[in-house]
């Protein structure tokens, strides 16, 4: 009989992955707003020493960041954050009080200074264009290879995700990201390796994410504001 | 023929009356001949002449005006059963007949299945609407084999089954042939593993006596499914005039509510955790437990996550944290789960890869409470139970029974200062409540107007359709990709009755029919979102509906596809490195695509589809929910995404 009981843990832990995505994708594309507290947080962990990257590198480890950032910080089940894509000020917020599935890391777990060093060590990693693949992906194929590869099933035909699968269009993280995610996933997805995925396949894919259209404001949506 | 002096007549002592008898008279052949006996092809028997002048078998010889299926007409009504729910079988044709006809098929009134499978799945939707089971019927053998699926579903979801099975246990009282075929010497050996009682009265004092118990232990939390064996003779024999049985009185018993003790140290932990959450799965078994969950997060100011194993929490609830469940459940210091199911699988994650791997997602130091009338009763071959959770309190009791205790025992803990920090998480959680929703909403936006279409436009169209109306969604919890539960409004009870429990596919079709059924004398919309692969295992039940004038509105998602199982494959594939692009060998529904419009019209529903445009989907929706009001099945075949 069909083994319905351990897909439904399987979806449970994707969903709650899939959850965690795509808060956090939330807070990186800038859509955090600043409260009153967040000011204050922000405001007294500037007051902190410039970080030191190295106490920053152990802070990352530790506390165990690349469980969902990646361990090079480009991101996995959570976004990139290497180098981080705010201020300082942001960084704190978006760790102290932040808005998705991210667990909150309060001072008593992560204090002012270590923030600061971690902040520093993130912003060694790079910029995204340095970090970026060379290759030119071809949209067309990588639609129909997003079909027959199977991507479709957990992502959806044009990527908007559901039950099973992350929202991935527009993706949310660089081509370098997503390929060293499908190689290695950290989460339920299956891996795609590159006997069976080359690296030009990816970037097709990643070129297929990327043309897709973004979605109407939901505001224009009158269905979704019932 | 000599008459028998005696008055009380059984048929055994009938036939060997007759058979001693069969030597003083020539018997006619055509009376002689046996329903079974093969005859040749070709030659009509016919009456001999020598039969105008014998004197006829006496009538009283071979009728009777009450039987032991009478009888137990009489005990199935004392038990209120609204309907009974069956695919014929001859093994029980006694209580067929007396049901339809001494009975006057009227409470019970008898539905039509053409499966099983489908009975069963029915009985399970109508009790979850209900509160209380409806009987239902199979055959000894091959057609309990046919509802194991069914029974299995229902005993995993804790939900009552009241079966009743046919059987011929004298082996000397068998037609020969097909009879011994669908005999059995111990009819519910093949379900007891995962039903909580049986039994196989040898009277008919016994059988009231048995029938109510029956009822009693099925509708004793933890429900479960029971059942009872109706041996052919027994509802064959003649009951004598002078004959008068005994109907004992149903006495329900109470749910089992938690241990004092235990229900105040559960308070104390609520009331002085920090970051409370509350977990619902099963909670909501009466009306009684949304209402009682709902007081209890509100004088907590408590966050609650609903599993959705029944209506447990309204979905618009300032309180209503399912959509932050990840979240919350990592940043908990006190868990309460409410008969979860599944409690490990809740406070740890699982990874599937190649070498599996688990931790837990709570924190470090979490305490965890568990109430649950799971651990007053289960059984060991079947594993529906779940891994052992490492709780802190674990308390054997129905939850909902138990949350009025629980929650005077949290209002007598508290003092000023808990009240106050409670307001200011309060706030907290109705703003997150609220920034949750809308995400969802933007999340619903992706792929707005693609083809296939989205779950997320699926089920909001349909919501736009319904929302006006006293409508009941009779689905699964995973249909539509789980955006109904995420996008809708509810707020009744009614509204939603979980899933299968042990998710064997083929439930969903019938027991939306079987919940339809139930709402249909409270004037509801019953709205289905079906899936294709489910409907496929046993079609028949839309016959069922129409036949019987059921009141459904099915939305199809149908993307052609046993799609768990596609993930699955695919998931292999890609662990082995080969074959990536061939996991839709075996597990899709295509080439030819299935018409399912034409399937429901053929069955009597009204029906369009299949819809692949998004913006038909409305106006189609529409039609179909106008064709429901005025009394049709309706189904909407959507051509949709995976999920």
């Amino acid at each position: 009989m069909i083994d319905q009981k351990r897909s439904g843990v399987l979806i449970a832990r994707v969903i709650s992955r899939f959850f965690l995505l795509m808060a956090i994708g939330v807070v990186i594309l800038g859509q955090t707003s600043v409260s009153a507290q967040n000011q204050k947080a922000a405001a007294k962990a500037g007051a902190a020493a410039p970080g030191n990257s190295d106490n920053g590198k152990m802070v990352f480890t530790s506390q165990n960041c690349g469980s969902c950032h990646g361990a090079d910080a480009q991101g996995g089940v959570g976004p990139l954050i290497g180098p981080p894509p705010g201020t300082m000020a942001q960084f704190v917020v978006s760790v102290r009080q932040p808005t998705g599935q991210m667990p909150a890391y309060s001072d008593k777990q992560v204090s002012d200074q270590e923030i600061a060093d971690l902040y520093a060590y993130l912003k060694t990693m790079g910029s995204p264009a340095q970090a970026a693949v060379t290759l030119t992906g071809n949209a067309a194929h990588g639609k129909q290879i997003f079909t027959s590869y199977g991507c479709y099933q957990c992502h959806g035909y044009v990527g908007q995700g559901g039950a099973a699968g992350v929202r991935i269009a527009p993706p949310p993280i660089s081509l370098k990201a997503v390929m060293a995610y499908i190689r290695q996933p950290t989460g339920q997805m299956p891996p795609y390796t590159s006997k069976v995925v080359s690296d030009q396949d990816v970037a097709d894919i990643y070129a297929y994410l990327q043309s897709i259209p973004a979605p109407p404001p939901v505001k224009d949506i009158p269905l979704l504001n019932q | 023929m000599a008459k028998s002096k005696k008055t009380t007549v059984d048929r055994r002592s009938f036939l060997k009356t007759a058979a001693g008898a069969a030597g003083l008279v020539a018997i006619p052949p055509v009376i002689q001949a046996r329903p079974d006996d093969p005859k040749p092809r070709g030659v009509t028997p016919i009456m001999p002449k020598d039969a105008e002048v014998r004197e006829p078998a006496s009538v009283e010889s071979l009728t009777t005006n009450r039987t032991g299926s009478d009888f137990m007409v009489d005990v199935i009504k004392a038990l209120g059963f609204e309907y009974v729910i069956a695919n014929p079988g001859s093994s029980f044709r006694g209580l067929h007949e007396s049901l339809i006809n001494y009975g006057d098929n009227k409470n019970p009134e008898f539905i039509t299945c053409c499966h099983e499978e489908s009975s069963i799945a029915m009985a399970h939707g109508y009790a979850k609407i209900e509160g209380k089971p409806a009987l239902t019927l199979a055959h000894g053998t091959v057609g309990l084999q046919h509802a194991t699926m069914g029974i299995y579903n229902a005993f995993c979801d804790r939900a009552p089954i009241y079966l009743i099975v046919g059987n011929s246990i004298d082996a000397t009282m068998r037609r020969p042939g097909v009879e011994w075929d669908h005999s059995v010497q111990d009819s519910a050996a093949i379900v007891r593993d995962f039903t909580k009682w049986d039994d196989l009265p040898i009277s008919l004092p016994h059988f009231a006596e048995s029938a109510m118990r029956a009822y009693k232990i099925a509708m004793t939390p933890p429900m479960m499914p029971v059942v009872l064996v109706a041996d052919s003779e027994l509802q064959e024999r003649p009951i004598s005039d002078g004959e008068k049985f005994h109907i004992p009185k149903m006495t329900l018993t109470s749910p089992p509510q938690g241990d004092t003790g235990a229900v105040a140290e559960a308070a104390r932990m609520l009331v002085a955790a920090e970051n409370p959450v509350l977990i619902a799965d099963r909670v909501g078994r009466t009306p009684a437990g949304m209402t009682h969950l709902v007081e209890l997060a509100e004088t907590l100011q408590a966050p609650v996550i609903d599993k959705a194993g029944r209506m447990n929490f309204p979905s618009r609830h300032p309180l209503n944290h399912s959509a932050r469940a990840g979240r919350l459940i990592a940043g908990a210091d006190v868990l309460l789960g409410l008969e979860l199911t599944d409690f490990w699988g809740t406070v740890n994650s699982f990874t599937d890869q190649l070498h599996r791997s688990s931790k837990p997602i709570t924190r470090a130091g979490a305490k965890l409470i568990s109430i649950t009338s799971g651990d007053l009763y289960d059984k060991s071959n079947y594993q529906d139970f779940q891994r052992y959770t490492e709780v802190d309190l674990a308390i054997a009791a129905d939850a909902e029974a138990t949350l009025p205790s629980l929650i005077e025992a949290v209002k007598m803990q508290l003092n000023n200062d808990r009240k106050s920090a409670f307001a200011d998480r309060g706030q907290k959680l109705a703003t997150a409540h609220h920034q949750a929703i809308e995400h969802v909403r933007e999340e619903a936006a992706y792929g707005w107007d693609a083809s296939p279409i989205t779950t997320a436009r699926l089920s909001a169209e349909l919501w736009n359709a319904i929302k006006g109306e006293d409508w009941s969604l009779v689905s699964e919890p995973g249909a539509g990709g789980e955006w109904a539960l995420r996008l809708w409004n509810f707020d009744k009870y009614y509204q939603f009755i979980g899933g299968s429990g042990g998710a064997g596919v083929g439930y969903g079709s019938p027991a939306a029919v079987g919940a339809a059924l139930a709402n249909r004398k409270h004037g509801r919309l019953s709205v289905n979102i079906q899936n294709d692969g489910d409907l496929m295992y046993a079609p028949g039940v839309l016959w069922t509906a129409a036949h019987h004038q059921i009141p459904l509105l099915s939305v199809m998602h149908n993307n052609h596809a046993y799609h768990q199982e596609l993930m699955h494959i695919q998931r292999m594939a890609n662990r082995h490195n080969r074959g990536i692009d061939r996991a839709t060998i075996g597990t899709t529904i295509t080439d030819p695509n299935i018409d399912f419009a034409k399937l429901a019209q053929s069955m009597g529903w009204y029906a369009e589809g299949p819809i692949t445009d998004p913006k038909e989907l409305g106006p189609s929706i529409q039609r179909a929910v106008a064709a429901v009001k005025r009394g049709q099945p309706a189904l909407v075949d959507v051509s949709s995404q995976p999920r």
